[in-house]
Formats: structure tokens, sequence, C-alpha cells
């Protein structure tokens, strides 16, 4: 199980320990996805801060499943809210918490790393690859991606479910290994 | 979305959802339609786990000082506070928090919301998949205040099967798409400019057979441009519709040249 579901467990219970735990494990995450959208470490830094804020204050706010996926949408959407607030405008927001029946692939995700995702994005076709990449940390719709890739519409689509299915194909393979 | 809009459509655009690259408006589509389908729902998870991953990507060491001082920053503000007595800290908390954004529209004679709601409702609420069972012990339990908001909902619900359905006609305009399905008529608008101060948008209405147009309801797209309005009329009597710029209030004969004029044929 992902350790920052039973760390949230504590810090509902105001844990003082456990949300220290909590950071500890995962500021590099929401730290680096802040980077990554903001390009800026300052603003990766409020960002990072405002983001474990939540997780005090609202703890309530993570509903179960893969604590690191949750914490992972949160720094996005915020980095994505501080460029809208720059006028920067990304029309685009990950869902935050569809729930469903079945829980997302919560074992996979407890179980992958860095090295891992690597792994997977380097079995797909560049072209599917830069699209995934870019529409996860640049905030932009599939229209701007067309545009900016200069890629017929449908094409961006099919590239980023096909690549999507691949990496997922691949995840679960290096997980089950 | 474009007029021609399917379940097929919709599908495509699931690991687009997933991966957060649709504008808000095709995201609140896609996520009652993933909130209705099965198998919308398997595309979902497999996309939404590859796309959970890519997060690991940024996963990389922070600098020790600016990590020590971030966490110095956090950590006194949270001892702080966890030494504050509970009940210092506690809120009330609504029965049901997800109900009472609705309950506004539960009076309104023609509905007008922006879709990005219903996909913060779909977060909210756990799940968009109504039935009238869950609907029914939800409306025993509630007060009248909120038995108005459940009302709101399963309007907003059966708005939903509307917009998405396979039947439904679908006619294009320039800011969006004219929804007829059954007696019910829906604009369903994404790209309108804000109206000027101490403006609305008004719909307008005119029989078959005739150019008199007849006033309908006014509204105002959220920050995005997005409305969807259901008009209170009955879609068999109506051969064109129309929308116009008009003070606040509203106008008896549109005073702008309209937004668009469709013919519901």
């Amino acid at each position: 199980m992902d350790p920052g579901v039973r760390l949230m467990d504590r810090v509902r219970a105001r844990d003082a320990s456990a949300f220290e735990a909590l950071y500890d494990g995962y500021h590099r995450l929401v730290f680096g996805i802040g980077l990554r959208i903001l390009g800026d470490p300052a603003l990766a830094e409020d960002l990072t801060q405002n983001v474990f804020l939540k997780v005090w204050t609202a703890p309530d706010a993570f509903r179960g499943g893969s604590f690191t996926a949750w914490v992972s949408r949160v720094a996005r959407n915020r980095a994505l809210d501080v460029l809208r607030s720059r006028a920067v405008h990304p029309e685009s927001e990950i869902p935050a918490d569809l729930p469903l029946d079945g829980a997302l692939d919560d074992d996979v995700l407890a179980r992958i790393d860095a090295q891992r995702v690597r792994d997977a994005l380097a079995t797909l076709p560049s072209e599917q690859r830069s699209l995934i990449e870019m529409g996860f940390f640049g905030g932009v719709t599939h229209h701007e991606l067309a545009r900016r890739t200069d890629t017929p519409l449908g094409t961006v689509k099919t590239r980023i479910r096909s690549g999507l299915r691949r990496m997922r194909e691949a995840l679960g393979e290096r997980v089950s290994r | 979305m474009s007029d021609t809009v399917n379940r097929e459509e919709l599908f495509d655009s699931v690991a687009l959802y997933a991966l957060g690259v649709l504008p808000r408006e095709e995201a609140a589509l896609v996520a009652a339609f993933i909130a209705n389908d099965d198998r919308a729902r398997g595309e979902y998870v497999r996309a939404r786990t590859a796309a959970d991953a890519l997060a690991h990507m940024a996963d990389e060491p922070v600098d020790s000082t600016r990590s020590a001082r971030m966490k110095e920053r956090l950590m006194s503000r949270v001892r702080a506070d966890a030494a504050t007595p509970a009940i210092a800290r506690s809120r009330p908390r609504p029965a049901y928090p997800a109900m009472s954004w609705a309950t506004g529209l539960a009076a309104a004679a023609a509905i007008v919301f922006a879709l990005v709601t219903v996909a913060q409702d779909l977060t909210l609420r756990g799940t968009l998949a109504l039935d009238d069972r869950r609907i029914t012990t939800l409306q025993a339990r509630l007060s009248q205040s909120d038995r108005a908001a459940v009302e709101s909902q399963r309007t907003l619900t059966r708005a939903l099967t509307d917009l998405l359905a396979s039947d439904a006609r679908r006619y294009p305009v320039a800011p969006g798409t004219v929804v007829v399905r059954g007696d019910r008529i829906y604009f369903a608008l994404s790209k309108l400019p804000p109206p000027p101060k101490g403006h609305v948008y008004q719909a307008w209405t005119a029989p078959r057979a005739s150019t008199t147009m007849s006033p309908s309801v006014t509204f105002t797209p959220n920050a995005d441009g997005v409305a969807v309005v259901r008009l209170p009329v009955d879609a068999a009597r109506v051969g064109t519709v129309a929308v116009s710029v008009e003070p606040d209030g509203g106008s008896k004969a549109p005073t702008t040249t309209p937004t668009f004029v469709r013919p519901l044929t």
C-alpha cells in the first residue's frame, strides 16, 4: 500500500509527526511537478507549501486510493492555477478524482518510481511520448498540442490514446516482474 | 464538442480526459459519459493509471537548503496548529455538502449552468449515475431546501442524458450546439464572449412558419464562455431559435444583431 495512505490516517487525527513523514516522503515529487510546470524554483517552492498546507488543513480532501497519484494531481492543478493567474491561461485540468466503483490500479501506482516510468515511456514511439509529456506537464489542450506539433487533431487523439495504453501495459509488466 | 458528437467520439476522448488535456466543457461531457458507460470506465482506469504515473518523472532531489527551509516553514505552522484544541478548529459540516451548490437552481424556469460544474459535482459526490432509488432515499432525509436541490439534480441528470443521447438532434451554431430531444431544447454553448457590463444573453424562439420572435430566458456564460441553457418551451412548437445580447432583465424584442439564428430543420 502507498505509505502515504497510512500517514494520512494519522494526519486526520492531527498527528504532526505523521505530517512530517509525509512531507519527507513526498515533497520532492510535489516540488518537482511544480518546477516542471512553472519552470521557476521560487514558484515551485510556494506551490509545495500550498499543497502541503492543504494536506494538513483539509485532509478529508483525500478520499483514499493512491496518495501519490492524488497529491500529484493536486500539485499539477495548483501549478496550472498559477499559470492561469500569470495570464498564461492553460485551458485544461486533470480530473481531480473521478470516483469509480473499481479503483484505479493502485497497486501499480504504489509500486512504480521515476525510473520505471522513464523505462515505460521509452517504449513509446517519440511522437507518442512527446505528446503525452507535453500534455501532462504543459497544461495545454489537445487542440494546442495539435497546433504546436502541426499534427492533425485526430492523430493527436490516436497517439495519446495508444501511448497511454502502451505505457500502462509497460508499467504493468515492470511491476509484475 | 462538434454537433456530431456521439458515444464513439466520447469514447475516443477518454484517454485525453485522463491525461487532462481536454478543454473544460469537453471534459465535463466526457466525465458524464464515463460515469454512465462501463466500457469507458475501463478505458479510463487504464489511461488514468498511466497518466498518474507520469508525475513520477518529476520526482527528483531538491536542493537541501531549499528543502529544509520549506520544511521548517511548514512544520512551524503545523506544530502550532496541532497544539490548538480540536474544538477551536472544527467547523460544522453540512450533512450533504455536495447538494448545496444546486439549491439555487431549483426554482429556475430554465437551467443555466456551466458544464464544468458538472465535473466538479462528479468529484464531490462520488457519482453522477444517480438512480431514482437513491434519490428517493435521500429525499426522505432531506430538508425542504435540500429536496429542491435533489430535484435540481434530477433535472441536471436528465439534461446530461439528453445532451449525450445518440438520438438527440444537434444543430451547430457559431458558439456551440443547439440540442433537441423529445420536447426539450438546449443551448450547449462554449465560445461566448462575456456580455458587456449591464447586459446578458437572451434566448428567442419563433413558432414554425413564423418569423416573429418571442422572448425566452436570459443567461450569462461562466468565465470560460460556457453556458448550457434549457429553454422553457415545447420543442414541437418551435421552428427557430436565436440568441442576442440584451440589457439586464431582457427585452421584449431583440435590440441587437443576434449572436445566432438557427432554424430547427
